[in-house]
């Protein structure tokens, strides 16, 4: 049962391509992510051959360890690593109004097998608790967060609260 | 058996008219899916995951060190050996004094290497490094 077709002209609508045309670069406009590189921002300490072992108080220093399976010691206080943040912004605050040379050190320290996701998380909670200090010391002294603040007071919010993190080597590299 | 060619009476023609924009679309496809990267990454690897992350907005400064999965290292486009970051290292630096160097770490790596890295990084005097993290939601 063949029935014939009554063959007409064929030809593709062209009105529309442009809004597909359209619809489709706002697709790929909305999908694409520029790549931006984003991390944890740190400055090494300068290379020195002989290392001066400098004595520093023991109130300004909060010494964090991490060991092989991932367990983390905050002033040999075992800690989980979602408290980090919470215990060391009581301290970063209550250190805010005193001079430069008495601000908190965290140090940090991990044994040669840790991992380096648990170094990065425990990193990125020192971070946090001073990125939150510093939130909320703007909030409470200039009325924004410290993002939207102009750079000279950014300046000084960050003078208040400089961020000092000392990274320790791990024994077997001090030999 | 006979083939009888059978054509259509239909005026067959490719309509011209969307041809420009076929040919926009395509270029618009490769416009975007192209990636403009200098280098290709050998090595596998997957980044840690953060929240307290910040851009690092100028990209012309950023040079990488991958540390992939297996532990071998990546500057540039070949695999390096530990003695060997130090020179090439020190020589981007002399290029260019404030060079950040981002490193790109599996997240299983031992902190042995990664502070082996450091060490190699601090001799070379290229002090300012980012360890490069996805967002954490």
């Amino acid at each position: 049962m063949i029935r014939k077709r009554s063959i007409t002209e064929a030809n593709i609508p062209s009105s529309s391509m442009a809004d597909i045309a359209f619809l489709l670069l706002l697709f790929f406009l909305v999908a694409t992510v520029i790549n931006v590189d984003t991390g944890i921002g740190l400055t090494l300490p300068r290379y020195v051959k002989n290392i001066k072992n400098v004595k520093v108080p023991k109130n300004r220093m909060a010494a964090l360890l991490i060991n092989a399976s991932g367990e983390v010691l905050l002033d040999n206080q075992p800690i989980s690593m979602f408290q980090i943040k919470n215990v060391l912004k009581k301290r970063i605050e209550s250190k805010i109004d005193l001079p430069n040379d008495k601000k908190l050190i965290v140090s940090v320290k991990t044994d040669r097998k840790t991992k380096y996701n648990t170094y990065v998380q425990a990193l990125d909670q020192i971070k946090q608790a001073y990125f939150e200090t510093r939130d909320e010391y703007s909030n409470a002294h200039y009325g924004k967060i410290y993002k939207n603040l102009p750079l000279d007071e950014q300046k000084i919010v960050k003078s208040k609260i400089p961020i000092i993190i000392s990274l320790a080597e791990p024994e077997s590299v001090k030999k | 058996m006979k083939f009888v060619k059978r054509r259509a009476n239909a005026e067959s023609g490719i309509p011209t008219e969307s041809m420009a924009d076929i040919v926009f679309i395509l270029l618009l496809f490769f416009m975007v899916t192209t990636t403009l990267r200098k280098v290709d990454v050998i090595v596998h690897f997957t980044l840690p995951k953060a929240k307290a992350i910040e851009k690092i907005e100028n990209k012309r400064l950023i040079d990488y060190i991958w540390i992939g999965r297996s532990g071998r290292i990546q500057i540039n486009d070949s695999i390096v050996k530990m003695n060997q970051i130090e020179p090439i290292i020190y020589r981007k630096r002399q290029e260019l004094h404030n060079v950040i160097i981002s490193l790109r770490i599996d997240v299983n790596t031992k902190m042995g290497e990664v502070t082996d890295v450091q060490q190699e990084l601090r001799k070379a005097d290229a002090l300012r490094i980012n360890y490069s993290a996805n967002v954490k939601l």
